[in-house]
């Protein structure tokens, strides 16, 4: 939690007088009484909005069920919960002219656990939100994967039946990239990077408490397909596929909505906060790479996210407005869609492991004592992906049936995307080399990373090559890749940066031991799950198969028996989690001798990151440099190898 | 020293290639390989897979040697050497990549070009892919040209003198030129061991060349998800000698053309065996109902048997049966030609009376 000076609060930012007493403002104030109430009158005012309409358009029947969820359920209620938890009450304040102050800070902070479930401008408040919803949509998206692989474990149809089993993986698909790897790093960068790069908060303090209340929207929306007909095409939702599923296929389309339009309000944040809120003497060329990594996410989301967001209105105007943009028969293009999709879709690999590569640079450069090997080269590497990035799209559609001439230039981009990854990964052994290398659990996490993401990026190279991806593409050799470059690479990521700021964040410590037997029994859980995907992959199992038949049975079983170890794993992490947050001992301010800024303040940071802005005067990882500073704060030299140790 | 250490590293590094070199060599990889197409992408796989051993060698010792040479004792306090890079290092990580990824772009192109290449003399055969099922066409060698978009089958004209099958049936050694669309959602057509792939669209032709090296069965797989069914989605690829192949084809013509088979030669055609059990015809699918108790079905539908088994081929989710959900059969099969339907409702009420009885 963050702390508190009170009385400075108290001064400086006292909150406007409450304008209610009593169950009045228990009822009509912000908080979830007034969002359990204004929920379903919005989805009422939602389904009125369809019947009118209806029934002005004299349409028949006049209650139908798939515009009502879409505007009712879907579109209005969510707004409505929004609403009542008071996300927009500073702007509708503002809108309908009743006094407001810019410098509100009511929502700042959190002084109880409570704080944590109301909308908070405070940055490390939403960080923690960010990471701690994320990991409980982790979690539900892990059990899937273990129903999943319950069903494979023996051929036949044991634990579900066949649409039930699609189920399954579109859903586990969909939690995994929308609820879980994209936001988590959104919600890591959202507590340090501001920290990192010295200044107060983010730029829009309540656009990113709104970006976050949408994320349980987005989850519980996928999770609830469940409750209906469900969403059972894949997370990819092809058409026309999609456009045969029972209804439960538009809560898909919307939460992908509702998590994309989180996603760029949080980019847009990022981009604003780095370009304008960097402290003095905080170049570009002096930011920290998590800085930078963030800031070329950004760019990719903001450009990005819009076109899934426009393929998946598509696919959903489709189905309740009966527009063509799909439609064979009436002249709609479906190859259209993968295009679309895709041109969204290969970037967001690059969101969801660019801030991971951040967050690798700055393990290893603290944990071997030395500065990142090539710091330039390491942030231009980031530029160059994300320009690559948007040139590689048609790589997924090599088997798709379009035209053919675009295949050997796709492969071209695709291969030489190879380039810069390895120049990151060929500057972070560089950097281990010749340093003095603590192995902690986030370091370890950080060299099972870039072990795993390199096996993650060769079995890249081979879908790459053109004829090779037409045997393997659809098979179980595309799920090992991307378990390898998803888990294996962002997973590990993620988990290195939760220890690796988890005493920031708490002001306590993990346990360590337990911290090391988490990541070897997921290491090695990992490897026998996914590695024998490659070569029954390769030997011919399709993916998306409910049963793969007796063929690939002892493969199965294996694999099976290990992805439940590698489950099993995940309670350990959430066990030191829970247990050190509370009971943890406490720890310094900077118990890794780091010397980006996060580290020097207290832990967890006040309440405004910094008493004072510091004075950025020099790099940011010049470990055994003498002399060498990073910044100057209070008109103290903290920051400096001599007083990072004095200050313990 | 410094020299100590590269020599470590360097046998390290030939350690881990061994084993890697062994996972890729010991362990069973690519499938049989059956088709000239199959030798051009093994070509390839073997070409990545060697450098791809070389360069994870190379990573991976360097970080193991890194982190068992250069670690730190608990309390130690130190910095490592303040290394910020070296240009000549980074120079070279930059450009030998990228020849490496040249090498294999190249590699590749030239491989897909080969594979791609369709020859003059190849056999035409349509594919139609649908929930769940797959349709091979032959169309007569003098069916007129089609155009990009429709199948030579497609053509009314031509439809009639169309060899149908349930199996795909190709003589060896001879370039078969596929042309294929769905009817439905999107399919996706494999054989394993002929290592060519490509999606079926609806209202689109797509191609695919292959030339079988080996004669035997294989399967043939629908790859991109497709609905409940779609792992029964599969037919049997039959390579046969020409003489064979000819043999075949005289003999499934015979059958198309009338006699007493004509229903169940509909109901193999039409891979309505991949979803349904009817032991008349050796089917043992579980999508969908078991046509063996079409008599039970009907009288819980309360309908008469031959009215209920046309009703429910041409207007399927008309009455569901209980267990199994709507809208998973193909609406298609209304589109079938109408003595190909008789055939098959009569057909159906035959054996599954029969099934009944027994």
């Amino acid at each position: 939690m963050t702390q508190v000076d009170t009385e400075h609060a108290a001064h400086q930012y006292a909150p406007p007088a409450p304008q209610r007493t009593g169950w009045r403002r228990w009822l009509f104030g912000a908080g979830w009484p007034r969002a359990i109430w204004m929920t379903p009158l919005f989805f009422c005012i939602g389904t009125g909005i369809v019947v009118f309409f209806r029934w002005l358009g004299g349409y028949d029947p006049i209650w139908d069920s798939e515009p009502i969820v879409v505007v009712g359920a879907l579109t209005a209620a969510p707004i409505g919960f929004l609403a009542g938890l008071g996300a927009f009450d500073y702007w509708l304040y503002y809108l309908s002219g009743r006094p407001t102050r810019a410098e509100d800070h009511s929502g700042h902070g959190a002084r109880y656990w409570t704080d944590y479930f109301r909308v908070n401008t405070d940055h490390k408040v939403i960080g923690v939100q960010y990471v701690s919803t994320t990991i409980f949509f982790f979690l539900a998206g892990g059990l899937l994967a273990m129903l999943v692989r319950a069903e494979l474990a023996k051929p036949g149809m044991q634990v579900s039946d066949t649409q039930t089993y699609n189920q399954f993986f579109s859903v586990h698909a969909s939690l995994m990239i929308f609820l879980f790897v994209i936001p988590a790093f959104a919600g890591l960068a959202n507590y340090v990077l501001p920290l990192m790069i010295g200044a107060p908060d983010m730029a829009f303090p309540r656009l990113n408490a709104l970006s976050y209340w949408l994320l349980p929207i987005a989850g519980v929306m996928m999770l609830s397909s469940f409750l209906v007909p469900g969403f059972a095409a894949g997370w990819t939702n092809y058409v026309p596929l999609s456009d045969t599923q029972p209804y439960g296929n538009v809560f898909f389309s919307m939460a992908v909505q509702w998590a994309g339009a989180s996603s760029i309000m949080t980019a847009l944040n990022f981009l604003v906060t780095i370009i304008t809120m960097r402290a003095p003497g905080m170049t570009f060329w002096r930011m920290p790479l998590l800085v930078w990594a963030n800031f070329t996410t950004s760019l990719l989301v903001v450009l990005a996210t819009p076109f899934i967001a426009g393929s998946q209105f598509f696919v959903m105007f489709d189905r309740v407005l009966h527009t063509n943009f799909f439609h064979v028969a009436d002249g709609g293009y479906p190859l259209g869609y993968q295009h679309i999709f895709w041109f969204y879709s290969h970037p967001a690999v690059y969101i969801m492991i660019l801030p991971g590569f951040g967050i690798i640079s700055e393990v290893i450069s603290t944990f071997s004592r030395k500065p990142i090997f090539g710091y330039r080269l390491m942030a231009l590497s980031l530029v160059a992906i994300l320009i690559l990035g948007f040139s590689v799209w048609a790589h997924h559609m090599f088997v798709s049936g379009m035209a053919n001439w675009l295949r050997v230039p796709m492969m071209i981009t695709t291969l030489l995307i190879a380039v810069p990854t390895g120049i990151k990964v060929f500057s972070w052994l560089a950097t281990t080399w010749g340093g003095r290398i603590h192995v902690t659990t986030p370091m370890l996490w950080a060299m099972g990373f870039v072990t795993m993401f390199v096996i993650g990026g060769l079995s890249g190279i081979f879908l790459g090559a053109v004829p090779i991806d037409i045997h393997v593409s659809d098979t179980y050799f595309i799920v090992a890749h991307i378990h390898y470059v998803l888990l294996g690479g962002s997973l590990f990521t993620i988990f290195a940066g939760i220890y690796y700021w988890f005493p920031k964040m708490t002001g306590r410590m993990y346990n360590e031991r337990l911290g090391k037997l988490h990541f070897w029994v997921t290491f090695v859980a990992f490897n026998i799950t996914f590695f024998p995907m490659h070569i029954i992959g390769v030997q011919g199992a399709p993916r998306r198969y409910a049963d793969l038949g007796a063929e690939y049975a002892n493969w199965n079983l294996v694999i099976s028996i290990a992805s439940f170890f590698l489950g099993a794993s995940f309670i350990v992490f959430v066990y030191n989690m829970v247990v050190s947050w509370i009971r943890g001992p406490l720890t310094t301010a900077n118990p890794w001798h780091a010397r980006t800024l996060e580290w020097q303040v207290s832990s967890p940071p006040p309440i405004f990151n910094f008493d004072e802005i510091p004075q950025v005067v020099g790099n940011p990882y010049e470990y055994g440099v003498p002399g060498a500073r990073h910044a100057v704060m209070n008109g103290d030299r903290v920051g400096d190898p001599e007083n990072v140790r004095a200050g313990e | 020293m410094r020299r100590g250490a590269i020599v470590r590293v360097v046998v390290l590094g030939v350690v881990l290639g061994l084993g890697a070199t062994a996972v890729a060599i010991l362990i069973p990889w690519l499938p049989d390989s059956a088709s000239d197409q199959a030798e051009e992408v093994d070509f390839v796989f073997w070409f990545v897979t060697a450098i791809c051993i070389a360069v994870f060698s190379v990573v991976a010792s360097i970080a193991v040697y890194s982190v068992l040479k250069f670690r730190a004792p608990p309390d130690d306090d130190a910095d490592g050497l303040p290394i910020h890079g070296h240009t000549g290092i980074e120079i070279a990580w930059t450009v030998v990549p990228f020849i490496l990824v040249s090498a294999m772009g190249l590699v590749s192109a030239v491989a897909l070009a080969r594979n791609e290449k369709v020859p003059d003399d190849a056999m035409v055969v349509n594919v139609v892919g649908r929930q769940f099922a797959w349709q091979f066409m032959y169309p007569p060698a003098n069916a007129p040209d089609p155009g990009e978009d429709t199948l030579e089958c497609d053509n009314q004209s031509v439809r009639a003198r169309c060899l149908t099958s349930g199996q795909l049936h190709l003589p060896l050694r001879v370039p078969v030129h596929l042309r294929m669309r769905a009817d439905d959602v999107i399919h996706s057509f494999w054989v394993p061991e002929f290592r060519q792939k490509q999606d079926l669209l609806p209202g689109e032709v797509t191609t695919l060349v292959i030339t079988p090296t080996k004669v035997g069965q294989y399967e043939v797989l629908c790859t991109e998800l497709c609905g409940l069914g779609h792992s029964t989605m599969r037919a049997a690829a039959i390579v046969t000698s020409p003489a064979d192949f000819a043999k075949w084809k005289a003999e499934a013509g015979k059958q198309t053309s009338g006699g007493g088979n004509a229903g169940q030669a509909v109901f193999t055609q039409n891979g309505c065996s991949s979803c349904h059990t009817l032991k008349e015809a050796k089917a043992t699918g579980t999508t969908g109902p078991d046509l063996d108790k079409l008599p039970q079905e009907a009288q819980e539908a309360g309908k008469p048997l031959e009215a209920f088994v046309r009703e429910s081929i041409v207007s399927p989710d008309a009455y569901v049966q209980k267990g199994y959900p709507a809208g998973v059969m193909p609406k298609t099969y209304a589109n079938l030609p109408k003595e190909q339907l008789d055939a098959l409702v009569q057909y159906l009420v035959r054996s599954s009376r029969g099934g009944g009885s027994r």
